[in-house]
């Protein structure tokens, strides 16, 4: 019996080799292991050994038959796989892929949330207020009364009013948020106030009736000059990825005493002088300075009880340099062409 | 304002050239903004230096010379006769090109050669004179440019004064003080010397009818007056800061102005008296007034103007401008002088309403110190004794209430905490010495005497500026201040804002920026008229007279400007909205989210077929689906616009708008619609146009409020199929809803998955339900109960039959 299992293996094996197609491969299974085969015949016969015989026979039989099995399962496999006709699936890999339709964040969207970043990542606030203002809020609460000569420095929308006893206007900077937050916090606080503000000026490639400024406020009891100047670097150099320079000079705002100009030195060369910064080697940034104590007194607070810095400047002069963008008017274009630069 | 050069080094002391001062100023002071450069082009012209002269053989009126130009001798025919041996002469060598695009070139002048030109000032294009050859100092060295020899000429820098300096500095004086004190010294100019002589005259009279409107006015009567042209120097001086010289009398004016930064004013003593007296009246305009000023213009004033009259008429519009008749003229002999302070405000007030720009004006608006009249009329009295042989005749001075210098008190802790960095007290003292500040200094305190002309310098903030300019912001190093380490509150809205827009972006749409303001006439076309818009005092067009209601009108124009270059494109906009309140003085704003998906128009039967999920609708819908299913808004349902909760209903396709509304809640959370063919039309949009809208911080409370896990499904879920041919009347929503109902919580989910119209209006649709329980495995009794109840529902409660 262990004869006529080792040659049936043997004859199956070889027979399974020599099959050429999946029909016939299925044929020989049929052959050597199906029902009436006499393999399984042998099987069948099994139950009229003895004991010891019927353990070594049943063995052999049982590996026989996982080896002609496994043989046959290799078999079809190489089989499908040759009568497989890849070439008739054949693609070009080199045509264009349907296209995505991307969208486009608006560059002073992008640039605001990396101002966002970095300032909250200093711990600071992201504050809010209305873009239609008081004229307590935007102007008398800053040191700027009736008939200041600084109000004519912010050419003002000012709207037909509804009451009376209060006059309201497009809110011409972001100051105008801050006696609003000191009323309501009380110190040591840092904030950001990121928003659009309005100016009643004539558009040009480099004016807008309508733009973006940045407020940066800090108070506590001793921040000085110093603490702005580091607050400023820091987040310029982090801004262009580069260690930029602060560089203060003489400035006016009613709402700040001392009041500068900052200057940044040149991103492009770093101070030498280029064209980027008509040879200067500094880029004009924007304003700050020390809260005036009227501007606390506003708010409630005691004279020199407090002392905090304020800074801010425009979005969008920060998008052209980074983007080097030469029309300010495009921002509001709402032209795809443009945001989808972005 | 404009500044000469050398008035500013010759009152400062100052050894400085003119780049360096700017730079001084422009870090301490003020930023210079230009510096008027030479724009002579003088390439190729030296210093030459005559050898010989002889006369020209063939040429009786021209001389041959021999002129030494360092590297040569040249020989060079010369028409002009005041030269002689030795002289120091500008040289244009062969090859230069003068003003006037004249080439200098050898040439041959009867039969003698000439290698350049000696020239004459009117060729340098220096000025008119042509009288001779423009004669150089003897020191000069040969050979040098010419350029180099004139840079002694006078410059103009241009600074900007900020604009609490105004009183100051818009003077010489005021600028030479600053530069000096940036030098450590202190000017050399004797302020306290002129001071106002006690002389009567009894034919002119003043009167100030309201001391508001003037705080003091000097006037003065000087006879004997000659009126002819001013010195060179002062025209120079007058012409270096940009004012154009007239005669002796206002040239005087204006240059004292320019030194002291008082404005001053000159009338024709003829011209505003009778009877060899006149009488002064500073008043207010009537309204209605009129006068013809200096620069000939008619005027018609207001109430609020301040004039200066006689008893008869209006001589002066009070420190704005004077009036043409009451003007200095040639035959000018007996003069009468003014030096006042007016008002800031009213001239400020007058000068903006009539839009004019005078030195006098620029300088009254921003206030000045009364003081400073007494120091400017004494100063252009004695100029006027000098330049037009005048003699003083008398003077009266109006001051009520004379203003005192007041002292400020700094604490010098103060001055380093606020500055970040220690400034010696005996460096403060010095600062403020230069600028003319007396100072005390009492332990920590210092006391500072103000002069009256700084009317800026109030508080002791006031002082630590100017101790911190001057002694340079430098010198500050930047520190970290000391912080408490909580971290920031987020802004939430923000935050949401932030993640709505990065979502949007990720599915294709390009944000916009639009502005807060548009035009009647397109909130008209949208539909908008019916609101209540804000309205600007004084827009600057049309286009932007009002505050926006709504995003939409915006979103609409640049959908049109967008499909010009797009055909098919998905735009949004986060903006604010506004309204008026009733009760507030500020308006309500909500911030407003807007996309826009715009897809080419079909033709008729496409769109027809696309009724369903091809129509710009349903792309919207899914695009609002992902949006809200992103933010964990599940449980939303759109309900068919009624047109009663849009505020705005013709603004809509009245047929394919629809609310999203939360499960439990009839108040609309957004709308998304196709925009109404008409308003499309309006806009000349030949698109299929759909808008989604949110009020950004009502979705961003429910997305809050929403977000809450469920456990994962443990048991298994059936699906089983119904269909049904319901009326043309029948919504899926409907649908949707008996089928929910029937099946309560058995039912999880419920898909359309098929859809046909026919003919007679009806459809037929087919849905997956969805089965399961959480707790249990649903039997199959229990599931074509369900089922049973459901479709009984159905048949019972809408126009519809089941199909089995």
């Amino acid at each position: 019996m262990k004869e006529k299992i080792e040659q049936i293996k043997k004859q199956a094996l070889a027979e399974i080799i020599e099959a050429t197609s999946v029909e016939i491969a299925e044929e020989l299974r049929i052959k050597y292991l199906g029902r009436k085969s006499d393999f399984t015949n042998i099987l069948k016969s099994l139950k009229d050994l003895t004991g010891e015989e019927r353990k070594t026979v049943g063995q052999l039989a049982n590996t026989v038959k996982a080896e002609i099995e496994s043989a046959f399962t290799q078999k079809e496999k190489e089989l499908k796989e040759k009568s497989f006709d890849f070439a008739a699936e054949k693609i070009d890999v080199t045509i264009p892929a349907k296209k995505m339709k991307r969208g486009h964040l608006h560059p002073l969207t992008k640039i605001q949330n990396e101002l966002e970043d970095i300032f909250t990542s200093m711990g600071f606030e992201v504050a809010d207020g209305p873009e239609v203002e008081t004229e307590f809020y935007n102007f008398d609460a800053l040191n700027m009364p009736k008939n200041h000569p600084a109000r004519d420095m912010q050419d003002t929308f000012w709207l037909k009013g509804l009451h009376a006893n209060e006059r309201v206007a497009m809110r011409t900077q972001t100051s105008a948020v801050q006696v609003r937050y000191m009323e309501k916090h009380v110190p040591p606080y840092r904030i950001i106030v990121p928003g659009r503000i309005f100016r009643n000026e004539a558009t040009d490639s480099t004016h807008e009736h309508t733009f973006h400024q940045f407020e940066a406020l800090v108070v506590d009891k001793n921040i000085n000059v110093g603490n702005f100047k580091f607050i400023a670097q820091e987040f310029f150099s982090r801004f262009f990825k580069k260690d930029v320079k602060v560089r203060l000079r003489p400035s006016y705002f009613p709402f700040t005493e001392p009041s500068f100009e900052f200057d940044i030195s040149c991103t492009m060369c770093g101070g030498k002088g280029c064209s980027g910064c008509k040879n200067a080697g500094w880029l004009e940034i924007g304003g700050a300075g020390m809260v005036n104590q009227f501007v606390f007194e506003s708010a409630g607070y005691k004279r020199n009880e407090y002392q905090g810095f304020a800074w801010g400047f425009g979005i969008e002069r920060l998008a052209m340099m980074k983007y080097k963008i030469n029309d300010i008017r495009l921002f509001h274009s709402g032209d795809v062409r443009f945001t989808s630069q972005f | 304002m404009k500044y000469s050069y050398n008035w500013l080094k010759e009152l400062s002391g100052s050894k400085k050239s003119a780049e360096e001062i700017a730079e001084e100023i422009t870090m301490h002071s003020f930023e210079v903004e230009e510096i008027e450069k030479d724009e002579l082009k003088l390439d190729g012209v030296v210093v030459g230096e005559i050898l010989e002269i002889e006369k020209h053989p063939n040429a009786d009126k021209l001389q041959v010379t021999k002129v030494n130009i360092g590297k040569e001798v040249l020989q060079i025919v010369c028409g002009a006769h005041n030269i002689s041996i030795g002289d120091k002469v500008p040289v244009a060598t062969i090859g230069t090109t003068l003003p006037g695009d004249f080439k200098i070139k050898e040439a041959e002048i009867r039969s003698v050669k000439s290698f350049g030109m000696l020239c004459a000032l009117d060729e340098l294009g220096l000025g008119a004179d042509h009288s001779g050859i423009f004669l150089l100092d003897k020191n000069v060295e040969i050979g040098t440019p010419l350029v180099d020899v004139l840079s002694e000429k006078d410059k103009t820098l241009e600074i900007k004064i900020l604009p609490d300096r105004a009183h100051d500095a818009m003077s010489h004086v005021g600028m030479a003080r600053e530069i000096a004190a940036l030098e450590g010294n202190i000017i050399d100019y004797d302020f306290d010397g002129l001071i106002l002589p006690r002389k009567k005259t009894n034919r002119l009279s003043v009167e100030i009818k309201d001391p508001e409107i003037c705080s003091r006015y000097i006037g003065v009567v000087m006879t004997d007056v000659e009126i002819k042209d001013s010195p060179e120097w002062m025209k120079e001086r007058l012409e270096t800061c940009g004012i154009r010289p007239i005669n002796n009398v206002v040239d005087a004016t204006n240059l004292v102005m320019l030194e002291i930064g008082q404005p001053l004013h000159a009338f024709d003593f003829e011209q505003i008296s009778e009877n060899e007296k006149t009488k002064i009246v500073i008043r207010k305009a009537q309204s209605e007034e009129k006068i013809i000023l200096l620069d000939e213009s008619e005027k018609q004033l207001s109430s609020e103007d301040i004039v200066i009259s006689n008893e008869k008429e209006i001589l002066a519009l009070a420190g704005v401008m004077g009036g043409l008749h009451s003007g200095i003229s040639n035959k000018t002999r007996a003069i009468v002088l003014e030096a006042a302070t007016f008002n800031a405000t009213s001239v400020r007030k007058t000068r903006t309403s009539l839009n004019m720009v005078t030195e006098a004006a620029l300088r009254f608006e921003k206030e000045i110190d009364p003081n400073l009249a007494e120091k400017a009329i004494v100063r252009l009295i004695e100029i006027l004794e000098h330049t037009a042989n005048g003699e003083l005749e008398g003077i009266v001075d109006l001051y009520p209430k004379p203003v005192s210098p007041w002292t400020v008190e700094l604490d010098l802790n103060y001055l380093n905490n606020l500055l970040g960095m220690e400034v010696p007290s005996s460096k403060c003292s010095r600062i403020l010495e230069s600028l003319d500040i007396k100072v005390k200094i009492k332990k920590n305190i210092l006391i500072a005497k103000i002069p009256t002309y700084r009317i800026d310098l109030k508080t002791q903030e006031n002082l630590i500026e100017e101790i911190g300019r001057v002694y340079g912001y430098e010198n500050i190093l930047a520190k970290s201040p000391l912080v408490n380490l909580s971290g920031a509150t987020v802004n939430e809205n923000r935050k949401f804002a932030r993640d709505i827009k990065d979502l949007l972006a990720s599915i294709g749409f390009n944000e916009v920026y639009n502005y807060s303001f548009y035009s009647y006439a397109e909130a008209n076309v949208a539909g908008l008229d019916s609101i209540k818009h804000l309205e600007l005092e004084a827009p600057m067009t049309a286009d932007h007279a009002i505050l926006r209601t709504s995003l939409i009108p915006g979103i609409l124009k640049n959908v049109r400007d967008n499909i010009k270059n797009y055909k098919e494109f998905n735009i949004f906009e986060i903006g604010r909205i506004y309204f008026p309140s009733l009760q507030d003085a500020l308006p309500e704003e909500k911030s407003i989210l807007v996309g826009a998906i715009v897809t080419e128009k079909k033709g008729a039967k496409e769109e027809k077929i696309d009724k369903r999920h091809g129509s710009v609708f349903f792309e919207a819908k899914s695009h609002v689906d992902y949006l809200l299913e992103q933010i964990g808004i599940n449980d939303r349902y759109y309900d068919t616009f009624e047109g009663s909760s849009i505020e705005t209903p013709s603004l809509w396709h009245q047929s394919r708008s629809a609310e999203i509304k939360i499960e439990g809640s009839q108040e609309s959370i957004g709308f998304v619609g196709e925009i109404n063919p008409f308003v499309l039309e309006e806009f000349d949009i030949n698109n299929r146009v759909a808008i989604f809208e949110f009020d950004m911080e009502k979705l961003c409370a429910i997305a809050e409020a929403e977000r809450e896990f469920t456990p994962i499904r443990k048991h298994p879920v059936v699906i089983r199929d119904i269909s049904l041919i319901a009326s043309g009347n029948v919504r899926v929503d409907d649908i949707l809803m008996v089928i929910q109902k029937a099946g309560g919580d058995l039912v999880l989910d419920v898909d359309m998955f098929d859809a046909i119209d026919f003919a007679d209006s009806t459809t037929s649709f087919a849905f997956h339900v969805i089965l399961g329980a959480s707790e249990r495995t649903l039997n199959g009794k229990e599931i074509d109960d369900v089922m049973n109840l459901i479709t009984s529902k159905l048949e019972s409660e809408l126009e519809l039959k089941m199909r089995r």
